[in-house]
């Protein structure tokens, strides 16, 4: 069937790696095999009979691929798989683990934007968007996907190092009684209670 | 408590622990499903989602799974991992007391079942029943998060 004899090293570590559902598979070059070496793409859903190849990634160098928009329904899961090539030689198909976009994404911390008055501070916090496979797509808040989604916020005061948490489901928080004249340091972390997830405190 | 979440089924409220199954799941999500072959047939997800059942049959169709869990899954899903046992037998332990609950709705004919719900679920078995009691059990453990997935 003029299929290649498959004896070149595997791709290593083919894997998902996910922010707010933009999913990029990605895995490192075949042990001791240097410059030259193409690779093709292929991907599945799970429970569906077929895998299908990824046209851009046929033939590329680079050891990563966007699959995106072909793993953007979050109510499936996925498999992908990743084979080299080099001077006539190719490799097995090496496959990731399950991947479920939902539960096995990262998440960015939310935007913060802070306005005060002399004795309190007004924050209003924003969820990231799930990541758009195309400029024309609608815009999907990540609230949307996680509806149980929480924010918790830290409030420094920089002079006497005293620190506040709060734990919010809204956006918004007031935050009164505060010195006039005191700097004080607001950063905020998305929390998803169920699937568990958490996203880094923002700068 | 921390971590409980109720369901509401139409009069009916069921807690269930759900941030402690997650959890459990997660912590052997990579060894069930590494023992599962087949990628080209699930037990919950294909050919019918579902993301697509009506809402007035959500109820049943989880007393249905969860029975399905209890009764053919857990049972049939031993390894000779000592701290992957450990994990489902906790997580059998907590569908337990959910489905308990779960009847509890059914005696008060909160749980009614429709068409779709029946059809649905004779089709989960029908997938099910189409691979060998092992393979089909350790298949419907690694899909426990497409459970929950849709339950959220």
């Amino acid at each position: 069937s003029g299929e290649l004899y498959c004896s070149l090293p595997n791709p290593r570590n083919v894997r998902f790696e996910s922010i707010n559902m933009k999913n990029v598979l990605h895995w490192s070059a075949p042990e001791g095999t240097g410059d030259g070496v193409l690779y093709k793409v292929k991907y599945a859903v799970y429970g569906v009979g077929k895998w299908i190849r990824k046209p851009e990634c046929r033939n590329i160098n680079r050891t990563w691929c966007d699959l995106s928009s072909e793993t953007s329904d979050y109510e499936d899961q996925y498999y992908a798989s990743v084979k080299a090539f080099l001077n006539g030689a190719c490799s097995d198909w090496m496959e990731t683990t399950r991947f479920n976009p939902l539960t096995d994404t990262k998440i960015d911390p939310p935007m913060v934007s802070v306005s005060s008055t002399d004795r309190s501070i007004s924050i209003i916090l924003t969820a990231p968007e799930k990541w758009k496979t195309s400029p024309g797509e609608e815009s999907i808040s990540l609230l949307q996907v996680y509806p149980g989604l929480q924010y918790n916020v830290s409030v420094l005061n920089k002079k006497t190092k005293k620190r506040w948490f709060f734990s919010i489901s809204n956006n918004t928080l007031v935050v009164p009684w505060l010195e006039p004249g005191t700097a004080y340091c607001v950063s905020a972390q998305i929390h998803v209670p169920t699937p568990v997830l958490d996203s880094g405190f923002s700068k | 408590t921390a971590g409980v979440k109720i369901f509401h089924f139409g009069a009916c409220r069921v807690p269930m622990s759900m941030t402690e199954i997650r959890a459990g799941f997660t912590a052997i999500k990579a060894n069930i499903q590494s023992r599962d072959p087949i990628r080209t047939l699930s037990i919950l997800s294909h050919p019918h989602s579902l993301h697509k059942v009506k809402s007035s049959d959500r109820c049943c169709i989880t007393y249905q799974l969860f029975t399905f869990y209890v009764d053919k899954v857990f049972k049939h899903c031993r390894t000779e991992d000592s701290f992957v046992n450990r994990k489902i037998s906790s997580i059998a332990n907590s569908f337990l007391s959910t489905r308990r609950k779960l009847g509890q709705c059914r005696e008060q004919n909160n749980c009614m079942c429709g068409e779709e719900s029946t059809e649905k679920f004779k089709q989960i078995l029908a997938n099910y029943e189409g691979l060998n009691v092992t393979s089909a059990a350790m298949k419907s453990l690694g899909e426990l998060d497409i459970l929950l997935d849709w339950m959220e």
